[in-house]
């Protein structure tokens, strides 16, 4: 067992540090397009030469094939300055499914520019009516002639308004028809690339807050044309292939909950050096100051190691139910974590810390959102207690 | 066009530097280690300049086992290969220092040497100047461009001195020690570093070289710079005047 970096994850570990020192420039400029909700083409762009969008791309379609846990670091290490990239995270989560199911011709047409971040990608799962409950999706795809039509509506779609792909999760099989027939329920769903500027799509940005420099949209799909071949695995079994990409997200979505922690840290313990109210004592000389930091680190160090082993995990193939498990552990103790990090930050920080420039406060609404989504930590519980534990389904 | 340029392990220039209680040396425990600024500058000149004419670059490191990390650092922002050095430890000079490197040259015979001017741990600046003696060859320190032309086998150099910019004209081989804003070294990308596992990386016995590297130098002790005073409020220009002339920074 080995718990250090290999000098190769140092050498990621640098670059992201240089990422940002060469962005540091653009800080002003980076941080009004946030607010604007406008997306940070600059970061991205710098994630791309980095090669960060190949790392868990087999060399043989452009990417280095280094693995998850590099992804990670770098979006923790990022993360650590606040930089973030929510299409980042998404377009590793389609890389994921087209590398684990992908027929090698589907290889062949998307990763090569996904690896050199001329695609991005955005995901498309939540309905109206199906979000948590993936089975009750409506949107419907029917084949015929080489190629599928699409139907339905997907909704709180990140980044839909300036990714170049979706990964839609569709019906092929009615439910009506599965359950008639007596298939398992995950049956009948599949998995597809579709291009967002086909014709029949529409895209309308909603008003919600939470994620860097990116919108959340609806998207309706009417009569939408994909060719067969942009099916990832096997019609019908979509579901599987879905796993395969949900676990990347919850990962890295930990990764970057771990590092922007830091973030928090870093500003709170600065300030509870400097800032002295009774006397010349510092207000980090208070245990009521420093206690609370002082867990938000000692929670952070086993948050990072879970992150950590379910990237390993799924850089090693374990068997998915123990990637999923380890990527659950990820994404709900990160989501605890980052949540407290910044409240603590922000009491450490007093009115300070509902100055924007701070930053904190605008952290606050994509560290609640980590509790939501990309699945509630409610969710986790129940499957962990019904998967892990073995105890009856609560729903 | 071969370039042979030096990547000196030193201090992240970021982090916080202490000192040991005996003053023997820095406090090396909770220290990360980068390539020297200034030698990153040259790798990165070596690389445009290999991108732009062909050819190598290899790239030197003169210290322990543990200047690997650096070597395939350089590796990784695109070196072709990388020769340790190993002085298992012992004290160098700069004389010391120049020699090996005049001793590696020999062997390589590259058409330029790039250096940092200075490494960031011991601000010396002068192996790049001693190298070029060593060698017999033409030097320009501190560039803040460089162009070569093949043709002629020559290289223009700008450096920027106190009135201005200087503008030497030096014919290869030569020696040129880089400036802050010679360029803005690129970073390993994840292909670069997965391709420096495959480069060939040679470590020499500093023995085995057989240089007379026995300091001229002594290092006595560290110190610490002194702790800076507080400062004194006045109340009006007058008083600041006053409190100038007695401190003696104005002359009348």
């Amino acid at each position: 067992m080995n718990f250090g970096d290999s000098q190769e994850l140092q050498m990621v570990r640098e670059t992201a540090e240089k990422i940002y020192k060469k962005l540091e420039g653009k800080r002003h400029e980076i941080f009004q397009k946030i607010k604007r909700n406008e997306f940070v083409q600059e970061i991205w762009d710098e994630i791309a030469e980095a090669g960060l969008l190949g790392a868990i791309i087999p060399p043989q379609y452009g990417g280095t094939g280094m693995g998850l846990l590099s992804t990670a670091i770098a979006v923790e290490e990022l993360a650590k300055y606040g930089i973030g990239n929510a299409l980042f995270v998404l377009t590793v989560v389609a890389e994921s499914c087209i590398v684990r199911n992908g027929s090698e011709e589907l290889k062949k047409k998307f990763l090569p520019d996904m690896a050199s971040g001329k695609v991005k990608c955005a995901l498309g799962v939540t309905e109206a009516d199906a979000g948590t409950n993936t089975f009750r999706i409506k949107t419907h795809a029917i084949g015929k002639n080489g190629r599928y039509i699409i139907n339905g509506e997907k909704t709180y779609i990140t980044g839909a308004d300036v990714a170049d792909y979706i990964l839609l999760i569709a019906r092929t099989t009615p439910y009506s028809e599965v359950a008639k027939k007596g298939l398992p329920k995950m049956f009948g769903l599949s998995v597809f690339m579709v291009d967002l500027k086909s014709k029949g799509i529409k895209i309308t940005k909603l008003g919600t807050r939470g994620i860097e420099g990116m919108n959340q949209c609806t998207v309706v799909f009417e009569d939408v044309e994909v060719p067969a071949e942009n099916l990832i695995g096997q019609e019908d079994q979509g579901v599987w292939v879905m796993f395969n990409g949900l676990n990347p997200e919850r990962i890295l979505a930990g990764a970057g909950a771990v590092g922007l922690s830091e973030f928090c840290l870093r500003k709170a313990v600065e300030y509870a050096k400097e800032r002295k109210v009774f006397g010349e004592k510092p207000i980090g000389a208070y245990q009521a100051i420093q206690h609370p930091l002082a867990d938000v680190k000692i929670r952070q160090e086993s948050t990072r190691l879970v992150v950590y082993k379910s990237a390993w995990a799924y850089d090693m193939e374990l068997p998915p139910q123990e990637i999923m498990f380890l990527a659950n552990c990820a994404k709900y103790l990160s989501a605890e974590l980052l949540l407290y990090a910044v409240d603590r930050a922000i009491q450490t920080l007093g009115g300070a810390g509902f100055m924007e420039d701070n930053f904190l406060i605008i952290l606050w609404d994509s560290a609640r959102l980590l509790k939501t989504a990309p699945v509630s930590n409610e969710m986790i519980l129940n499957l962990t207690a019904e998967h892990i534990l073995g105890l009856p389904r609560s729903y | 066009m071969k370039i042979l340029v030096t990547a000196k392990r030193t201090p992240d220039p970021y982090s916080k530097i202490k000192l040991k209680p005996d003053g023997s040396g820095i406090d090396t425990s909770n220290i990360k280690f980068v390539i020297n600024s200034f030698d990153e500058i040259a790798i990165e000149e070596g690389l445009r300049k290999k991108e732009k004419f062909g050819g190598e670059v290899v790239v030197v490191s003169i210290g322990t086992q543990e200047c690997v990390e650096q070597i395939r650092t350089a590796l990784a922002m695109g070196a072709d290969r990388g020769i340790l050095v190993d002085t298992g430890g012992r004290y160098l000079d700069q004389l010391g220092v120049a020699k090996i490197l005049a001793r590696i040259v020999e062997d390589e015979k590259p058409d330029l040497v790039i250096l940092g001017k200075q490494a960031i741990d011991d601000d010396a600046n002068q192996v790049s100047q001693i190298l070029a003696e060593l060698l017999g060859w033409p030097q320009a320190t501190f560039a803040s461009k460089v162009d070569i032309d093949l043709n002629s086998k020559k290289a223009v150099v700008e450096r920027e001195v106190d009135g201005g910019i200087e503008v030497d004209e030096v014919s290869l081989p030569a020696v040129i020690s880089a400036d802050l804003r010679l360029n803005q070294p690129r970073y390993a990308s994840l292909p670069g570093i997965m391709k420096a596992r495959q480069k060939p990386l040679k470590t020499v016995k500093i023995e085995d070289l057989k240089v007379d590297v026995s300091p001229s130098v002594e290092v006595l002790k560290f110190e610490a710079p002194p702790q800076r005073q507080g400062g004194k409020k006045v109340k009006d220009v007058d008083e600041l005047i006053q409190a100038l002339k007695e401190s003696k920074v104005l002359p009348f």
